[in-house]
């Protein structure tokens, strides 16, 4: 893997890439968190916390009081995997324990999430002029990505790349402890791609289908 | 005097995971040669690591390894082993399985086949209990089929008279299957069906029962352990209130709030039902604890309880050491009786967490999966009692258990805090655990108050909005950290090279602490 490969790495870069996003410094970036789906956008100079580094993926995060009262910063104890490059994005990976919690997340530089969302918005414009009508244009934050949020078997699948699929309607079913469990469609779309095969594994977080 | 001479010369433990290292680490400790059994998926686990010889016993799924009877007699055999000890789980508590092994000529670490089958029928527990005159809570004392209509009409009449809610239990059950709490009469013949056949399938009896539902309530529970002259201690108690889906999450010995009075009388009960059911070993008598201070007898375990090592860290006495002894026929040990003695006026408090792969915002989900990183904690007061390692995989085919966390301290205020540090200290990556739950046990108010209670995670964990929180946290870090990288280089990108020496200094940290530190020191102070 050459961690330089991705669009992330400014030209004038003049370090190797680490586990920092190192070339945005000065660019804010979106954090989503994989399995919640919940986002932040983050700025290199936010003034309500910060990183205090106490190690090999080990770090404190500090933040300001919020109550008014209080002078001192709360600070959390949290552990950081390695920060991972998805192949062929500009997307980075990486594992927090915090709280006892984990947290998978995702980050991406904020410009270029953006124009991703945008360029994916006039393909499907183009493709389904409908979609353009007032009142019909979907919600922009719905995933593409529909990604397992358990771990277990593939017991069937009933859609294949190339169908058109509405809201709710059941992709496939994953058998987990003796229970079967229906992926239904968050929204309108079209199958791009099924990741999987029935009677596959799949773990936590892996990517079953890709809708557009 | 305890007799030092090693009571086997070789001992097979029919079980995996912790509970199979923390037997064989007694046999070690005892001069005792070890035999692991392991199924396909556990060829390179802990215990297998860890014992003297291993053996294959067959595939992944359970019924064709760990619960083979066939097999392990087979794997006893093949190595000449003297005794088996099935640990906790599996067969542990099957008197067919207890029987089997004393008629291959084999000692049984644990009560006989012929205990564990007095006491293995709950409804049996239940009549044993009242013949010497132990309460047990309202309920039939007679099994029922949920398959047969005239047995089923007659079991609606008999819960008119327990009184709803109810409980409908499996009289061959454990784990919390084949139960079901009913609200209203018309919801009995269902739930007695359904439990009925859940029964059937998990334990191949399809037999139930019928008891009253106390709650609130605390689940509190007598260590005992027998010898062959009849002799019957208890070792204290413990206090097992914080469960989900039946299942214990926190345990804590002695349990708290227990006047002198109410502690021996509990003691006083187990051990007469564990001399009325002929006790050798060890095992575990269960009680509920409602607010009106009364005991109710629920079941004898016939068994190593998970949680023995509490009541290890407050009585001195190495159960798994005793059952040992104990199984080749020799009396209690002088320390056990000593400790027995003891036990009314414990000193000292202990405290356990069972860190399971669930996920504690989704209703304690079980999970499978690679871990990543796995710290665990250590110093003063901290027992860890695991058999993973960072990067192994926990196979979905057996219990999601992967460490029990012990804390011990000279009372409940030190254990707990001991109990919150030792937290902050473990990190486990990969998948979800239990700790987040843990880590709220240990610094809610109603546990240090001792408002313990079997209802605790419904009334108190609130775990998708503290999940929530923490995901809040977890971005914020991520994208600061996504400015600031680890000071570490990764290791196949560059050479190593000390933080803030050159342009990729990507904490920024260290040199803005410099030019600080350079700005505030008077410059030719002579320092």
């Amino acid at each position: 893997m050459n961690p330089d490969a991705s669009g992330l790495t400014r030209p004038d870069a003049s370090g190797p890439v680490r586990d920092a996003l190192e070339p945005t410094r000065g660019e804010p970036v979106v954090v989503r968190a994989v399995l919640d789906g919940d986002t932040l956008v983050v700025g290199p100079d936010e003034a309500g916390g910060r990183i205090e580094w106490r190690g090999p993926g080990h770090a404190i995060l500090a933040q300001a009081p919020t109550d008014g009262g209080s002078m001192d910063w709360v600070r959390t104890r949290l552990a950081l995997g390695p920060a991972r490059r998805r192949a062929g994005s500009g997307v980075i990976e990486r594992e927090v324990l915090i709280d006892g919690w984990l947290v998978e997340v995702e980050l991406e530089i904020e410009r270029r999430a953006a124009l991703r969302a945008r360029a994916r918005r006039a393909a499907v414009d183009a493709r389904n002029p409908d979609a353009t009508q007032p009142g019909r244009r979907r919600p922009a934050n719905l995933a593409a990505d529909l990604r397992a949020d358990l771990p277990g078997r593939i017991a069937g699948i009933s859609v294949a790349p190339g169908d058109a699929v509405t809201a709710g309607q059941p992709l496939l079913v994953i058998e987990a402890m003796k229970m079967l469990n229906e992926v239904r469609a968050p929204r309108d779309g079209v199958v791009e791609q099924v990741a999987v095969v029935a009677g596959q594994g799949v773990e936590l977080g892996d990517l079953l289908v890709r809708l557009r | 005097m305890t007799d030092r001479a090693r009571p086997f010369k070789r001992v097979l433990v029919a079980n995996r995971g912790e509970i199979a290292v923390r037997i064989i680490r007694a046999c070690r400790e005892m001069g005792i040669e070890s035999v692991a059994v392991y199924s396909d998926v556990d060829r390179f686990a802990a215990h297998v690591r860890a014992a003297d010889l291993a053996l294959r016993i067959g595939p992944a799924p359970a019924a064709q390894s760990y619960l083979s009877i066939d097999a392990l007699l087979a794997a006893a055999r093949a190595t000449h082993a003297e005794a088996i000890h099935p640990g906790y789980g599996f067969l542990a508590e099957r008197a067919a399985f207890a029987a089997a092994v004393e008629d291959a000529g084999l000692a049984f670490v644990g009560p006989g086949s012929q205990a564990i089958a007095a006491v293995g029928d709950k409804l049996a527990a239940r009549r044993l209990a009242i013949s010497v005159g132990v309460p047990v809570l309202p309920g039939t004392l007679e099994p029922v089929d949920g398959s047969d209509p005239a047995q089923l009409a007659a079991i609606v009449v008999a819960a008119e008279g327990i009184g709803y809610p109810l409980l409908v239990k499996a009289a061959a059950g454990g784990g919390g299957r084949g139960m079901r709490t009913v609200d209203r009469a018309e919801d009995l013949p269902e739930s007695v069906r359904a439990a009925s056949g859940e029964a059937l399938a998990a334990f191949g009896d399809g037999a139930v029962y019928l008891e009253r539902q106390v709650q609130p309530a605390r689940h509190i529970e007598v260590q005992l352990l027998g010898d062959a002259t009849g002799r019957v201690i208890a070792l204290g108690e413990r206090d097992c209130s914080i469960q989900r889906r039946h299942q214990k999450l926190v345990e804590e010995a002695p349990a708290p709030g227990l006047t002198d009075a109410q502690r021996r009388e509990v003691h006083d009960r187990a051990i007469r039902i564990a001399v009325a059911a002929g006790l050798r070993n060890a095992a575990t008598a269960e009680f509920l604890f409602d607010t009106e201070s009364r005991f109710w007898f629920l079941e004898v375990n016939a068994r190593l309880q998970v949680e023995h090592g509490i009541t290890e860290l407050i009585s001195g006495v190495d159960i798994v050491h005793e059952q040992l002894s104990l199984a080749a026929g020799r009396p209690l040990s002088a320390e056990a009786r000593a400790a027995g003695e003891r036990a009314g006026e414990p000193a000292g408090h202990a405290i356990e967490v069972r860190i399971s792969l669930e996920d504690p915002a989704r209703g304690f989900l079980p999970l499978a999966g690679r871990i990543g990183r796995f710290t665990m904690p250590a110093g003063p007061g901290v027992r860890v009692d695991t058999a993973i390692e960072a990067g192994e995989r926990v196979p979905s085919d057996y219990d999601p258990l992967v460490a029990k966390l012990m804390v011990h301290g000279s009372d409940r205020a030190v254990a707990i805090e001991r109990l919150a540090r030792a937290l902050d200290e473990t990190e486990i990556g990969g998948v979800q655990t239990t700790l987040p739950f843990h880590r709220f046990v240990a610094v809610s108010p109603d546990f240090a108050a001792g408002r313990l209670s079997t209802g605790f995670v419904e009334d108190h964990w609130a775990g998708p909005a503290a999940r929530q929180a923490a995901v809040g946290r977890a971005l914020l870090a991520a994208g600061l950290a996504s400015f600031h990288g680890s000071p570490e280089p990764a290791a196949s990108t560059a050479p190593a090279r000390a933080p803030g020496s050159g342009p990729s200094d990507a904490t920024g940290w260290l040199a803005a602490a410099r030019a600080e530190g350079v700005s505030r020191w008077p410059r030719g102070s002579g320092r």
